[in-house]
């Protein structure tokens, strides 16, 4: 079962009067339950591609349909919904919210996502779900501290938790180990293949060869196009 | 849910933010004092320039008067007896008065009154000052001069008359009402502490000529310490005084020569209006209508003029609202002329088609007026700060704004609309400016209510502090309301300025494309 299916994807940027031409006909399709590695040399355009899978970024030309649904035909406002409940992202550098504790950090996709009165009978759930992914990434005990207070493969896995919160179809992550030495990655890694193995679609953005070989399969970009 | 969350975890945990709720407060705080002073400013000059006047005033502005007036007032009454209460003529002239014994000078503005009707159409008697503390003992006619004795004991005493009208002040006094700064100790000039009399080492009792009495301004020949008390002992009660008058025909040229007229200082009058008791005497309406040449003179045909009067003042009956009575006593005013016409000579014809009906209010409006446009600038230069208040929390959010952008990318990333993300700001600005809003209006009203208390204070540290100076202004106390539409308006206006400064960093804030941010670390 395709998942998302993206066609002549097309992405040119402009820095003043040189153009650079970032995705020239990208057509890619993600299964569902893969664990799919995009590779690829720095600057090719990796990340480009894999925000717009997952709606943060616009293509100039092509499409990506999301379980059956055009992401770049729907609204604003049905994109930002769609970002909320069916992606989820993984960056290079956590991008966690300094003001707020892990479990706080964990539950903001969940806040976003539900109006203020709701809020109030479906926090406990959402405690006790937020609670339980982060003992899964085996951070019960830090959920009371500060971002700042964590290292980075714990960081990481901080910005995992919060990806998956939602319950999200598609899971993506752009260099998730990059910022990491190679035993916190090589835990960041265990971590992705066992929500993968639980049946979480992942797409992985990597330039290491050594990781993209835990993928099922790997596909790479070269010169604006996926390689065959 | 996040958008709150958001705001109040930002309030908390972003210190600049403090800045902008402390210049929302001072804003606040400042308008909101500066407005009650005014505002109680105002009422007090409101409440006070309507003492002297009655609820409508017909007169003609020229200072030969009207003819007729007894006539109409007799009409006015007859014609609508369910409206009219009293109605009292005043003329006003110019006068020099003068104190023999120490040759002291000043033009004055002489205001011609029957005492007792227009007791009756204004408060002019709550603002004498012997008549509080010697209650019926005021009048415009002949006077001799009460001077203070020994009794058996040693004791000042005042002859029994005043004597037995303090015992009835001390009577019928409210405690709380009792103005300190009025009285002072009791001693041989005053044994009541009470203004100043001549002092003989003898029986109390009268000298000197009887002698019409005369009303002065306050603030005509007394001062004030710093205290605010009036230092009466200069010009004792009685004393004779010489008013020089200069009568005018109803033509407007000039009768006689100056008259100079003896009288004895009987009162002085404090309505608490600096423009009116700095200048303003009160004399007797019958005498000075003779003496200014506007009583019934005969003319060289054996026939008399008509006695003439500035000004009348009309009470209503209680109840009865000025703005409704006016159109129709000005209706009577049309249809007595009809009644008069073809009888009245070239000139009566002329002072009286310029006769006018007004109100108290109407006629005050110049006065009032100079104070509401001050109200106005100061509207206007607070305005003027309100738009620093929205600019230096523009900027204060602007710096959140850019110091967040990265976060508000993050956010946007985990599904955050543009709405939602400018939300988070303007909620916050709200927050700042109620916030603001409350502080200011508790220290606001706290100042005011304590304001006079407060320039004590100051005063009592440097006494170059005590920006209200009894001696300047004619009111003793820092007068203040707080007005709640006033409050209202100000707590809003705290809101909507802080909205407002958060609106273009929202605004920055809604912008922010997630992407962009969140490539780099
Ligand atoms: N906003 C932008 N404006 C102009 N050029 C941009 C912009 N964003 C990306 N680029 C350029 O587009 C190209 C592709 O960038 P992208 O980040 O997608 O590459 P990448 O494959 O993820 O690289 P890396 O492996 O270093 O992360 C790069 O040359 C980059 O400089
Ligand atoms: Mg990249």
């Amino acid at each position: 079962m395709v998942l998302a299916r993206a066609t002549k994807l097309h992405k040119t940027y402009s820095l003043g009067k040189t153009k650079v031409s970032v995705l020239r006909g990208v057509n890619l399709e993600v299964h569902e339950g893969e664990m799919l590695a995009i590779t690829g040399a720095s600057g090719c355009g990796k990340s480009t591609l894999l925000h717009i899978l997952g709606a943060l970024d616009k293509p100039d030309q092509g499409t990506v349909s999301l379980g059956g649904e055009d992401l770049f035909a729907a609204g604003t406002w049905r994109r930002d919904a769609i970002r909320n409940k069916d992606v989820g992202f993984v960056f290079q550098f956590y991008h966690l919210l300094p003001e707020f504790n892990v479990l706080e950090n964990v539950l903001m996709p969940r806040m976003v996502g539900t109006p203020t009165l709701n809020w109030l009978s479906s926090s406990r759930e959402a405690k006790s779900k937020a609670t339980e992914i982060l003992e899964t990434v085996g951070l019960k005990d830090r959920m009371k501290h500060r971002p700042k207070e964590l290292s980075g493969g714990e960081r990481q896995r901080v910005a995992i938790a919060r990806a998956i919160v939602n319950e999200p179809r598609f899971l993506l992550a752009d260099e998730p180990t990059g910022n990491l030495d190679a035993k916190m990655g090589k835990g960041i890694m265990e971590c992705l293949r066992g929500l993968n193995r639980n049946g979480q679609t992942i797409v992985l953005v990597t330039h290491d060869p050594h990781i993209a070989n835990q993928a099922d399969r790997q596909v790479r970009l070269v010169d604006g196009r996926i390689e065959a | 849910m996040y958008k709150l969350f958001l705001t109040f975890r930002y309030l908390i945990s972003k210190w600049v933010a403090v800045f902008s709720i402390l210049s929302v407060w001072l804003c606040v705080a400042m308008v909101l004092i500066v407005f009650s002073v005014m505002d109680g400013f105002l009422d007090n000059i409101k409440q006070h320039s309507r003492g002297l006047l009655g609820d409508i005033i017909i007169d003609n502005s020229t200072l030969q008067g009207f003819p007729y007036y007894e006539e109409f007032s007799a009409y006015l009454k007859d014609r609508l007896p369910d409206e009219i209460d009293v109605v009292t003529p005043v003329i006003y002239s110019y006068g020099i008065l003068r104190e023999p014994e120490s040759s002291f000078t000043k033009p004055v503005r002489i205001v011609a009154i029957d005492f007792d009707s227009y007791c009756a159409v204004n408060n002019f008697r709550e603002s004498l000052y012997y008549d509080r503390y010697y209650p019926d003992t005021t009048s415009l006619g002949l006077v001799q001069k009460p001077v203070a004795g020994i009794d058996m004991k040693g004791n000042s005493i005042l002859p029994e008359r005043l004597e037995a009208a303090h015992r009835e002040y001390l009577k019928n006094r409210v405690e709380e009402e009792v103005d300190h700064t009025d009285i002072a100790e009791p001693n041989y000039r005053s044994p009541h502490g009470v203004g100043g009399f001549e002092q003989h080492f003898g029986l109390p009792g009268y000298e000197g000529n009887p002698l019409p009495g005369i009303i002065i301004g306050t603030d005509v020949v007394f001062s004030r310490d710093r205290k605010g008390v009036y230092n009466r002992s200069i010009l004792d009660r009685g004393a004779e005084i010489v008013l020089t008058i200069l009568p005018l025909t109803s033509r407007g040229t000039i009768a006689e020569n100056p008259i100079p007229v003896a009288m004895r200082n009987i009162d002085d009058s404090r309505t608490k209006v600096y423009e009116i008791d700095k200048i303003c005497v009160y004399v007797d309406f019958k005498l000075f209508q003779e003496y200014l040449s506007m009583g019934a003179l005969e003319r060289v045909d054996g026939s008399f003029t008509e006695p003439r009067a500035s000004q009348l003042l009309v009470s209503l009956k209680d109840g009865k609202d000025y703005n409704k009575a006016l159109p129709k006593i000005e209706e009577v005013w049309n249809d007595f002329l009809g009644t008069l016409a073809g009888n009245v000579t070239r000139y009566e014809a002329d002072l009286l088609s310029s006769v006018g009906v007004d109100t108290w209010e109407t006629r005050q409006q110049a006065f009032i007026q100079a104070v509401e446009k001050e109200k106005v600038l100061v509207t206007i230069l607070f305005g003027i700060i309100s738009v620093v208040a929205i600019v230096l929390i523009g900027v204060v959010f602007y710096m959140i704004v850019l110091q967040k952008t990265r976060d508000i990318g993050i956010i946007k990333s985990l599904g955050a609309t543009s709405a939602g993300v400018a939300m988070i700001f303007i909620m916050y600005g709200a927050i700042i400016g109620v916030i603001g809003g409350i502080l200011g209006i508790l220290t606001g009203t706290t100042v005011v209510a304590n304001i006079n208390e407060i320039q004590a204070w100051l005063a009592s540290w440097n006494p170059k502090l005590q920006v209200w100076s009894p001696e300047v202004y004619t009111f003793d106390r820092i007068p203040s309301v707080v007005k709640p539409l006033v409050l209202v308006a100000v707590f809003g206006m705290a809101v909507l300025t802080s909205t407002l400064g958060a609106l273009v960093p929202a605004l920055k804030a809604a912008w922010v494309w997630p992407v962009k941010t969140l490539r780099y670390e």
